[in-house]
């Protein structure tokens, strides 16, 4: 009888173990729990961390993971309302703050991501349907704004292709489909925290037209580095012309003057001496002239007259 | 367990066994307790190594988060310690992957994947391909485990949208010339959309590996290159021979100068000294001026005759008297002497 007894006090203690185990659960710092007696949620739900009681048995613990967490839509083909077609690639960041409603709207966090699909998708399509390209890949002017002297030597892309200003630009349409999906997602017990555009991609074929552009825009900037070289060239060897005019003018222009210079110094110094007796000079540079005038083997025609022929025939000498 | 007979017969039934139930309740007792607190021994430390810090939760509550060294915890599980690590570099490859790093690192083949990554649209419409590597490090562990599922996630979408974002504000001239403009403004949209997740992870650095034309363009692109080296060959061409010209005409036309200024010193300096020698000798006639105009004149003559091979006297009559000078002694001027 006494093991009897023993052993069913084992027993009882044993089943009152088991259901104090069953009575308790933990919320663990990151999770949300509703607790639901036969599928229908009682009370409100626990949000507080640490160790927490229920009925055991009859009530069923459902854990929610109040974290920040991904969603990742599909690549969507999306024309843009300048009409061209592009993927558009989404993400977002949601967490669950109503557990009550996230249960009872869409059980289970598989059943939010096909919700948030939905929301997100349409409200992507809404907004870059109704933009231009341009505002979804800028944020601001920069491009056009920024003078081209600070980005470097030769700018020259720009300058051909057509950018248009951006009036909306990207961060402003992801937060247009923030708003725009923000109260649906709400209905759901969900705080969508943004969404962001992750990939703008041309479709295949579009994307092939770009190349085709990118590339003959590439060989007419290149045309144009070529012909500048030889614009420079010529510029340089036409300044080498005048360069070199300038110069030999300048010194021959100089030359001239100092020789002018000398010139008339020369006649100022004669005439200052000659002046003294003119006759004299004249005499005495007439001999110098004799001198130079007559050669070898020269022929000297006289008149009878002249004070040669005097001296020579010695008439001068008697006369004098 | 159902007994199967076997044809054999070697089947033989269990020995009985006789034991005291007192016993047998303080055994199990015993066992119990001992297996209790071999099991609260084992479960109430922990160790937390250098690179990492543990956070604690207590029936899933979070109440500490511990630095490395030996630490105690509450037994059964009620403590529970989650080890991060802090100090380690994690990081993510973009539009690449390398499959063995080391002196010579080898990447793994470009997939349609790393494609619809590294491709991306530029604030002028065209398009580049940017390869990089995000290096981070978890530098809240509590923000890290609690705020957010799946941090890691977050680095790898908002890198993408963060990179797509900074080349969207820039031409494609700008990206492929200032990577590290990029990869900092890119680090901090990056770093700055972390935040706000709240997601305990810090950026160490953003890396720009490749960053080139797309494939089909790159041809076209180096041909630029080309043509701009072709610009300053031309450049630096013309200004060689540029170089040749210029110098030697400044050399000329400094020659020439100083040639002038010769003649300048020379002409000057003659004037100067014929006009000395005019000056005595007019010094020296005014003295005797008739002697000395016959003595200057005969010297003249002297000089002048001795090359003079005949003298023809023109008479106003129109007849010619020829003096002849060929020799001596046949002139009868000579005589005269």
């Amino acid at each position: 009888m006494k093991i009897i007894g023993a052993a069913a006090a084992a027993v009882l203690a044993f089943l009152a173990l088991v259901a104090l185990a069953a009575s308790m659960y933990t919320v663990r710092e990151f999770e949300l729990v509703v607790i639901t007696q036969f599928g229908k949620p009682v009370g409100t739900a626990v949000t507080e961390p640490g160790l927490h009681f229920r009925t055991p048995f009859v009530q069923d613990v459902n854990r929610f993971d109040k974290r920040l967490q991904e969603w990742d839509g599909d690549a969507n083909q999306i024309p843009t309302s300048d009409k061209r077609f592009i993927w558009v690639d989404t993400t977002a960041r949601w967490r669950i703050v109503d557990p009550l409603l996230f249960l009872q709207t869409v059980r289970n966090e598989i059943g939010a991501q096909a919700r948030l699909d939905d929301i997100i998708d349409s409200a992507t399509r809404d907004q870059i349907s109704a933009q231009n390209l341009v505002e979804l890949v800028r944020n601001s002017n920069r491009v056009l704004d920024v003078p081209r002297e600070e980005t470097g030597e030769d700018d020259l892309s720009l300058s051909t292709q057509e950018v248009e200003r951006v009036e909306v630009g990207r961060d402003e349409i992801a937060r247009r489909i923030l708003v725009a999906a923000v109260p649906l997602a709400t209905e759901y017990g969900i705080e969508l925290k943004d969404v962001r555009l992750k990939r703008i991609n041309y479709r295949e074929d579009v994307q092939r037209a770009v190349f085709e552009r990118m590339v003959s825009e590439r060989n007419r900037i290149a045309e144009r580095y070529r012909s500048e070289g030889q614009g420079r060239r010529a510029e340089i060897l036409g300044e080498r012309e005048r360069e070199q005019k300038r110069i030999s003018s300048d010194a021959e222009r100089e030359a001239l003057e100092i020789m002018a210079g000398a010139d008339a110094e020369a006649a100022r110094i004669y005439a200052d001496a000659y002046n003294a007796d003119a006759e004299f000079y004249a005499f005495w540079r007439t001999l110098d002239t004799y001198r130079v005038v007559v050669g070898d083997n020269h022929t000297l025609v006289l008149s009878p007259d002249s004070e040669l022929y005097r001296v020579l025939t010695g008439a001068d000498g008697r006369s004098e | 367990m159902e007994t199967v007979q076997d044809e054999g017969g070697t089947w033989q039934p269990p020995r009985e066994i006789n034991i005291d139930p007192k016993q047998l309740v303080r055994l199990t007792g015993g066992v119990v307790v001992v297996v209790l607190l071999l099991i609260a021994a084992f479960s109430s430390w922990y160790t937390v190594e250098p690179e990492e810090k543990a956070v604690i939760l207590r029936f899933g509550r979070h109440v500490a988060t511990t630095d490395p060294g030996l630490h105690f915890k509450l037994p059964f599980g009620i403590d529970q310690a989650i080890k991060v690590p802090v100090t380690e570099v994690r990081k993510i490859e973009f539009g690449y992957g390398t499959q063995k790093a080391g002196v010579r690192t080898q990447y793994r083949d470009t997939t349609r994947e790393d494609q619809a990554t590294s491709l991306m649209l530029t604030g002028d419409l065209n398009i580049v391909d940017v390869t990089w590597v995000v290096q981070y490090q978890i530098a809240d562990p509590d923000a890290f485990l609690f705020r957010m599922r799946n941090p890691e996630q977050a680095v790898q979408d908002l890198a993408e949208t963060a990179m797509r974002s900074v080349v969207g504000d820039h031409t494609i001239d700008e990206v492929l010339r200032n990577r590290e403009t990029i990869a900092g403004l890119m680090q901090k949209e990056l770093q700055s959309g972390l935040n706000t997740y709240e997601s305990g992870i810090e950026v160490l650095t953003v890396q720009l590996k490749d960053v080139t034309p797309p494939g089909p363009v790159k041809a076209s692109f180096n041909e630029v290159n080309k043509a701009q080296q072709e610009r300053s060959r031309l450049e630096n061409e013309a200004m060689q021979e540029y170089n040749k010209v210029i110098p030697l005409a400044r050399g000329e036309a400094k020659q020439r100068v100083a040639e002038a200024e010769g003649y300048e010193l020379d002409r000057v300096n003659r004037a100067k000294g014929e006009v000395a020698r005019f000056t005595e000798l007019l010094a020296a006639y005014e003295e005797s001026p008739e002697v000395t105009r016959k003595r200057m004149y005969l010297e003249a003559i002297e000089e002048v005759l001795p090359r003079v091979r005949r003298i023809i006297v023109a008479e106003e009559g129109g007849v010619l008297k020829l003096l002849p000078l060929d020799g001596p002694g046949t002139s009868g001027a000579g005589g005269a002497r």
